[in-house]
């Protein structure tokens, strides 16, 4: 009875696998003794008989567990582990058979002797990879969405898992935010920011937590679970407060003959938006004239007339004297990506495999930005003895990459000392000397930015990343419905970071000699950091799933687990190299160097049980409870505890409501409610709460001598960050399973936010402050999940809608907190700006609105509150719109298939955020020298003949800290909706007889395109990137073509 | 269920000593006496700041300073020092951890009297930091909250509210007392404190409390002027300065002889002077004018300074130019012949007027410079004068400097040579000497010169204003003015500069310019003296443009400001962050 459940499981797992069936079919023949015998109708009484039959699946697997209902006589049997039932009936009567997950069929007695079930095309039969299990989709009770990752997810040719999963699942939100090779990973976010902490989802992938997501070979990933709610994420404890997302990898199947797959596809890349630098530089220098203009007179501009007439007239002649360099141009290129893997799996008798190898090669659409990676994984489960079984995961990855800034092409800061300050009068490399251009134009500043020489000899910045995750278990099945198993995992990661920039020194064309800028100095140092960080876990778990009777089952589980980390690193550089040539640290000299090196470590115990119990298959209970023990907490204050309970009802199994469902086409319908509490320790330091001195070492005799400073006050109050979530759902499915419709509407707490506190400025000179659980936020939101399935002839579809909003709230914070956009009763981050009347056209407009310093071409400011000034008391709170992040997201997915032809579509959007928008990129405020002119700020800045422009007068950036153009004001302010075509693509499977005799089974070739349509208001970079400082990487839109071969 | 891993929630830090296991040793006193010197290093080595808000130098910025304050406008900056305020209560609560701690656990275990005179000293150590820190804090903000122990949880200072600055200053006075008969007679090491420190410390706080009791503090609310608490103060003073300048043995650097003028536009021969301010030879503090330094090291040891980065040009070590001296100054370098000052520098445009180069007493004619006191030719640079350029840490040979040339090359005496760049920073036209190496092998972050918090000059200069208040110009102190002098090698005072208190105060004042340039007194003397209207004229006037040596207008502050940016200067605000915490926390006067 119980293997063949666990068959049935994985029948509906693999829908389309037919070789393990095949097999089990010619044993199922062998025993059809009695199904077509003439002895089926006995004669014990007369017109009632026993009636003696099997039931069967569609492709003949014997199917246990069926309902068999005497419709008349309410008489009901049960069918056994080979799908044989017996039950009187009259030929007058009508038979029914039930069982979940097929079609409900009726029949006369007499027709009873050999049913056959189709299963229904529902969802709701899939099976769901759950915290520290699986189970059905009609069972499940908590808030948990999943998706598998099928060919639509990795014909897109994603480097990362996280940037997959945009638009796949309700209640998760995805955000990129940048298309720059090798950190192009997406933020994930579970039903809104949940604390001011580490508010990212726990990642747990194989059974292993911590693992990282963006590592995993795409192809390698079966499916994808997000726990939202207390019940299902409780499991996960002190780290699920923000949900945790489940990562399974693929396995092999057992009787199946090897199966080889290889994909390959090529990515074209493009950057969804450009920055528009001038690249005419005399018309550049025009624009720091006129933002000078202001407060200068004209005989003391930094650039005078002639340089400007001057450069204008010998550029045309003389490029490489008079350069007008577009460096958006210089450093970006075509981007290219290419992904190859190759999996082959299968399985045996008593073992299955699956073994996989993946490479990726993405070129940056930044000059000297690329990321190679290499994946391996291998799994086998095998059975050692009858009851005995094992398995191992292993997976590896390797990768190189090659960067500048960590955010791409800048360095984010406030002052963006880089790409914004590299004048259009550079010259970017001259081929024929080798040199790289400096300042050329009188008054230049020699600190201007070579943007080339800043990628190619400087910020040389080097990450090595080898990673791997071994897993091995060992289970016990004694006896029926009791498991016992043993896992041990292991993760590994080494990172080594190298940098070592070219000494440069800038070269001035115009008179022939090194000018004063020197980009990399020549005794630049070598700079080495090695990480190794490991992780281990050892879980053990006992199950035992029982059915008493036929109404009651019962399933109890108990988990026992400890996790250890420990964190290493050893650091290096020296100056002075042998030659600029020379990329290691012993190819220099040793008089300057210097070194570093530590380690961390942390421990985690936990307890953890489920219980389980379902009333004839329609009240369901389920409690959870875990207790976790951690080392970043004083003893006696070490463990918290997690307990959530969860109620289903499947009102569609009610007798008294069925009918009623029927009439409306509902097959199924299930309630749900869930209560339940979650931890968040992330927002500790592992040695945050241990009395320590720190380091504050000086110098005495010309020699450092140790010295300890007290920095510590300890918060023996501090506990655990705690996350209430009531969860309520429903899911219906109807219109024959075609139509599947799941609901979730959320409350969530959390609780004593911990924080640094607000300590005293007679104390934080040498105290660091203590955390303190500081403040409650509480999240509500609402999420719906439409899939729409249905079939005709050869043309099968698919359309899912999925949408979910939320709101945020801070509810309490213990400490006094200023006016700005962190306040009590209001969501965390939320718009409060200063009121744009618009820009003053006339001296009438300035002398007319309250006095705030502005003249023709500013903004003006509204005085919100009357007293005739303009300060921070005049802003205005906008609670439905918050900064960072949306508070609703959607998305619609479409999948079509006909013949060969499969095409799917995947549109997505996000509204409820706004951003001040104003970077240096639209900037009003000019520096005057070494400064990238925008053709913004050219040619949308206010002037006396563009009086309708985009954005106020030129200002010369002094001004930036007076004028009214720079108060985060609602001119600034911009909606950041939008909608875009995320991925479309096109499909075509060849699968005929010819390519059949050279052996390939089928050969798929695909066109894919991400982002390429986006629609907003958005006048930035992209509406999806989550900051807007001056990090300048853009989203990137991308064209893939592939091939799939199976063998 | 008994895990399988021992101790798993047990993980003890790795790299910092647990509290609980200190406090042992006298050498534990001395580690956490070195940490309360680790944490009042920041607080004081970059005093350079507060020249910014006096009249002879322009402070762009403070750079990557660890303490900002607000350093670019002498005309408002009292409320930009938030930061230091924190952070001298951060060193002023380390002091008090190594002052408890030794007085509870470790003294009354000592078990000999070397011992125990070892702790007390490293008590007077402790004693002297907060008493310098504190002191400080009253010269800024008045009365201020005073914190003498350990806290031990935040809130015991959440409700604190301000003393008197005569009770601060009176605790202040002790543990500048306690200091001065516990320390020994030469600090233990280069770096810490000797009694000469202390006492020349005890001293300059009876100067300053005789200066604020002579001139009053007006925006100090509650402060009492009185002339006979000032006399009293000021003979206090003078006897301090008395027992640092005889009882010690100790001389101005080099013997306070001023070295070599070497040629004009050279700087491979520099006076002596210069080399008090560079790491290789003013550190080693042979004579003893360093009465109290703050060490740096150098290159990789995480202790370094930045004071080349600040102090000169990208030509030199890529440095920044955040300190430019006024062109101002220049005319304040007395004559070498005369011992008097100059008639003031003509300053010529060079580039609309040919002649400017050649004429007499311009500006811009190097010539103009010849003649003056050694220390001008070790401060500043002026146009045509040379300095060692250097890449990152190797030198690259002599650069020229030429106002407003900041590229290509520069012809001196038919040898080419490349312009100083300043990146168009310098709109003075000097630059400046003081503090910038003349040799390689640091970069502009690692420097490792040990900051003079209090030298000799000082206290010769300080004594002699403190006896000029008491009892008007006298032998002794004159004497020491002219020892002063005599390292610019300027002859000795005129005796019309001695006839009256008045004159001789305007002697001494003018020495502290000079002498002083550059290491943070100016603004603090300006204030005490109340003398920031002298300087920048009275409210509601023109203010005080200040000029490049081509004439042309630069800056100018206190056009047309009314008192309260006057008394703003005078005295700092009080945290307002703090303030809404606190509400026993009041808040100056003119800030309210």
């Amino acid at each position: 009875m119980l293997k063949s459940q666990y068959f049935l499981l994985l029948c509906a797992i693999y829908p389309g696998v037919s070789h393990a069936r095949g097999k089990a079919y010619e044993e199922f023949d062998k025993g059809r003794h009695s199904a077509y015998r003439k002895d089926v109708f006995l004669t014990t009484k007369p017109f009632q008989r026993i009636v003696v039959g099997f039931v069967k699946d569609e492709e003949g697997m014997p199917l246990p567990g069926v309902e068999v209902r005497n419709l008349k006589t309410t008489e009901v049997a049960v069918t056994d582990g080979e799908g044989k039932f017996q039950i009187k009936a009259s030929e007058t009567d009508r038979i029914q058979f039930r069982l979940i997950g097929f079609a409900t069929v009726e029949v006369a007695p007499k027709e009873a002797a050999s049913v056959v079930l189709k299963a229904e095309t529902s969802k709701l039969n899939e099976v769901v990879v759950v915290g520290y299990g699986v189970q059905k989709k009609g069972n499940i009770v908590g808030a948990v969405a999943s998706a598998k990752f099928d060919e639509t997810v990795s014909s897109r040719g994603l480097s990362n898992a996280s940037s997959a999963l945009q638009g796949l699942l309700p209640g998760l939100a995805v955000n990129q935010n940048s298309g720059m090779a090798g950190n192009n990973a997406a933020e994930l976010m579970i039903r809104g920011l949940g604390t001011v902490n580490n508010a990212g989802p726990l990642i747990v992938v194989d059974g292993m937590p911590d693992v990282s997501l963006n590592r995993v070979n795409v192809n390698d990933i079966e499916s994808v679970t997000v726990l939202k709610d207390a019940a299902s994420a409780a499991v996960y404890g002190s780290r699920a407060a923000n949900g945790v997302v489940l990562i399974t990898t693929k396995s092999g199947k057992r009787n199946t003959k090897p199966a080889i797959s290889f994909n390959s596809n090529l990515s074209l890349v493009r950057p969804t938006e450009n920055v528009n630098f001038v690249s005419n530089y005399a018309k550049a220098l025009t624009a720091t004239q006129v933002a000078q203009s202001v407060n200068t007179l004209p005989n003391a501009f930094q650039f005078k007339n002639g340089t400007i007439d001057q450069w204008l007239a010998m550029s045309m002649i003389d490029p490489k004297r008079y350069p007008n360099t577009d460096w958006w141009d210089v450093v970006l290129r075509d981007g290219l990506g290419q992904n190859y893997n190759v999996s082959v799996n299968g399985g045996g008798d008593n073992s299955n495999y699956y073994l996989s190898f993946g490479a990726l090669d993405e070129r940056g659409i930044q000059i000297e930005n690329n990321f190679n990676r290499y994946n391996l994984a291998f799994n086998l489960d095998t059975k050692v003895a009858k009851t005995i079984g094992s398995g191992i995961r292993f997976s590896g990855n390797w990768s190189q990459y090659k960067y500048n800034y960590t955010e791409g092409m800048t360095a984010n800061s406030a002052n963006g000392l880089d790409l914004f300050t590299a004048p259009a009068g550079i010259l970017p490399y001259d081929p024929v000397t080798g040199y790289y251009g400096g300042a050329m134009a009188y008054n230049e500043s020699s600190q201007a930015t070579n943007a080339y020489a800043d990628y190619m000899v400087r910020n040389r910045n080097n990450m090595n990343q080898k990673q791997a995750n071994l897993n091995g278990y060992l289970d016990w099945k004694p006896i029926e419905g009791l498991v016992a198993r043993v896992d041990y995992s292991l993760s590994y990661n080494n990172r080594f970071d190298w940098r070592a920039d070219i000494p440069t020194q800038a070269y001035n064309f115009q008179a022939d000699s090194f000018g004063p800028r020197i980009y990399v100095g020549s005794n630049e140092p070598i700079y080495n950091t090695d990480r190794e960080n490991f992780k281990t876990q050892l879980n053990a778990k006992l199950s035992y799933d029982k059915t008493f009777g036929k109404s009651h089952v019962i399933s109890a589980t108990a988990i026992y687990s400890e996790e250890f980390w420990k964190d290493r690193y050893l650091s290096a550089s020296r100056g002075t190299r042998l030659n600029p040539n020379i990329f290691e640290i012993d190819g220099a000299l040793n008089d300057v160097q210097t070194t570093g090196g530590s380690s961390e470590m942390e421990g985690l115990r936990s307890y953890i049980g489920r219980l389980g119990y379902t009333f004839k298959d329609r009240y369901i209970l389920e409690g959870t409870f875990r207790a976790d023990g951690s080392s970043k907490f004083l003893p006696g204050d070490q463990y918290g505890y997690f307990p959530a309970g969860a109620f289903g009802w499947r009102l569609s199994e009610e007798p008294f409501i069925k009918p009623f469902l029927d009439k409306i086409k509902i097959s199924s319908a299930k309630f749900r409610v869930t209560y339940g509490s979650l931890g968040n320790n992330s927002g500790v330091g592992r040695y945050e709460q241990q009395e320590l001195l720190t380091a504050g070492h000086y110098f005495l005799d010309a020699a450092a001598v140790v010295g300890l400073v007290n920095k510590k006050f300890i918060n023996y109050n501090l506990t655990w960050e705690k996350t209430n979530i009531f969860n309520l759902g429903l899911d219906v499915s109807m219109l024959n399973n075609k139509l599947l419709l799941e609901l979730d509407y959320y409350n969530r707490k959390t609780i004593g936010m911990n924080r640094e506190s607000d300590l005293s400025t007679h104390l934080s000179g040498v105290y660091i402050a203590p955390r303190r659980n500081i403040g409650d936020m509480s999240n509500k939101g609402f999420e719906a999940n439409l899939t729409w399935n249905d079939k005709k002839g050869d043309f099968q579809y698919m359309v899912n809608l999925n949408y979910s909003t939320n709101k945020n709230t801070l509810l309490s914070w213990s400490e006094t907190l200023q006016r700005g956009p962190l306040f009590v009763n209001m969501p965390y981050n939320f718009v409060y700006a200063f009121e744009a009347i618009g820009i003053a056209q006339t001296w009438e407009d300035v002398y007319k609105a309250t006095p705030q310093g502005a003249s023709p071409g500013d903004v003006l400011i509204k005085d919100l509150n009357g007293d005739g000034r303009i300060d921070a008391n005049d802003r205005k709170a906008y609670p439905e719109y918050q900064l960072g992040r949306p508070t609703s997201n959607y998305a619609l997915r479409g999948a079509a298939s006909w013949k060969g032809f499969d095409v799917a579509v995947l549109l997505q959007g996000a509204y409820g955020r706004k951003e001040f928008w104003m970077n240096r990129v639209n900037s009003p405020f000019l520096g005057t020298a070494n400064q990238a002119v925008t053709y913004e700020q050219l040619n949308q800045t206010w002037n006396l003949d563009n009086r309708n422009a985009e954005y106020p007068r030129l200002l010369p950036s002094g001004l930036g800290s007076t004028s009214t153009n720079n108060y985060l004001s609602t001119y600034w302010l911009q909606d950041l909706s939008y909608l875009r075509l995320k991925n479309v693509q096109l499909g075509y499977t060849f699968k005929n007889n010819l390519i059949q005799k050279i052996g390939v089974k089928k050969i798929r070739g695909y066109v894919s395109a991400d982002n390429l349509v986006t629609f907003t208001k958005f006048k930035g970079l992209d509406p999806e990137k989550s900051t807007y400082a001056n990090d300048s990487y853009p989203i990137t839109k991308t064209f893939v073509f592939g091939l799939n071969f199976d063998f | 269920m008994a895990g399988c891993r021992k101790d798993l929630l047990n993980q003890n830090a790795t790299v910092s000593p647990n509290s609980n296991t200190f406090w042992l040793t006298e050498a534990d006193a001395l580690s956490a006496l070195m940490g309360n010197y680790s944490e009042f290093r920041p607080c004081f080595d970059r005093d350079y700041h507060f020249d910014g808000h006096g009249d002879f130098l322009k402070m762009y910025n403070t750079g990557a300073a660890p303490i900002s304050i607000t350093v670019n406008n002498p005309s408002s900056y009292g409320n930009g020092a938030a930061a230091l305020y924190r952070e001298l209560y951060g060193s002023i609560n380390t002091s008090n951890y190594v002052i408890e701690n030794i007085r509870a656990r470790l003294l009354p275990n000592a078990k000999t009297a070397a011992s125990k005179q070892n702790l007390e000293a490293i008590i007077g150590e402790a004693r002297l930091l907060r008493g310098i820190a504190y002191f400080r804090l009253i010269s800024l903000w008045g009365d201020v909250p005073y914190i003498y122990k350990v806290a031990s949880a935040p809130i015991e200072v959440d409700t604190i509210s301000r003393s008197s600055i005569t009770k601060v200053k009176d605790s202040i006075y002790a543990d500048f007392t306690y200091a001065a008969e516990k320390l020994p007679n030469k600090g233990a090491a280069i770096g810490r404190a000797g009694k000469p420190a202390a006492l020349a410390f005890r001293g300059k706080l009876q100067l300053f409390w005789g200066s604020w009791k002579k001139n009053g503090w007006p925006e100090l609310e509650g402060f009492q002027q009185s002339a006979t608490e000032a006399k009293t103060a000021f003979e206090g003073a003078a006897a301090d300065f008395n027992r640092v300048i005889t009882e010690f043995g100790l001389n101005l650097f080099r013997g306070g002889a001023p070295g070599e003028w070497g040629e004009m536009g050279k700087a491979d021969v520099l006076p002596n002077y210069y080399y008090m301010f560079i790491p290789s030879t003013g550190n080693l503090n042979a004579d003893g004018e360093m009465l109290m330094v703050i060490t740096h090291g150098g290159n990789a040891t995480n202790q370094s300074e930045e004071y080349m980065r600040v102090w000169t040009g990208v030509s030199v070590g890529l440095s920044q130019n955040q300190a430019i001296p006024r062109y101002e100054l220049a005319d304040r370098y007395q004559s070498t012949i005369t011992g008097d000052f100059l008639p003031k520098m003509v300053q010529m445009n060079p580039s609309t007027n040919s002649a400017a180069r050649t004429t007499p007493n311009s500006s811009v004619n190097p010539e103009s410079y010849r003649n003056r006191d050694y220390r001008m030719k070790a401060s500043l640079l002026w146009d045509y004068e040379k300095i060692m350029g250097i890449g990152t840490t190797e030198t690259t040979g002599f650069v020229a400097f030429l106002y407003k040339t900041w590229s290509g090359k520069i012809t001196i005496d038919g040898v080419s040579y490349d312009a100083f760049n300043d990146n168009t920073t310098n709109l003075s036209g000097l630059q400046s000497r003081k503090f910038v190496r003349n040799y390689g092998g640091q970069n502009r972050s690692s420097g490792d010169y040990n900051w003079p918090l209090m030298r000799l000059a000082d206290v010769f200069l300080m004594y002699a204003e403190a006896t000029n208040e008491v009892n008007g110009p006298q032998a002794d102190a004159i004497a020491l003015v002219n020892r002063v002098r005599a390292r610019g090698k300027l002859p000795a005072l005129a005796a019309s500069k001695t006839a009256s208190k008045q004159a001789f105060f305007d002697a001494i004042e003018q020495e502290r310019i000079v002498e002083l340039f550059g290491e943070g007194q100016r603004a603090f003397d300006l204030r005490r003296w109340r003398a920031i209207e002298k300087v920048f004229g009275p409210a509601y006037g023109a203010g005080k443009w200040f000029q490049d040596s081509w004439g042309n207008n630069w800056e100018r502050f206190f056009f047309n400001a009314d008192e309260l940016v006057y008394q703003r200067c005078y005295i700092y605000q009080i945290p307002e962050a703090e303030r809404t915490r606190n509400k026993n926390l009041t808040q100056n006067k003119p800030w309210r």
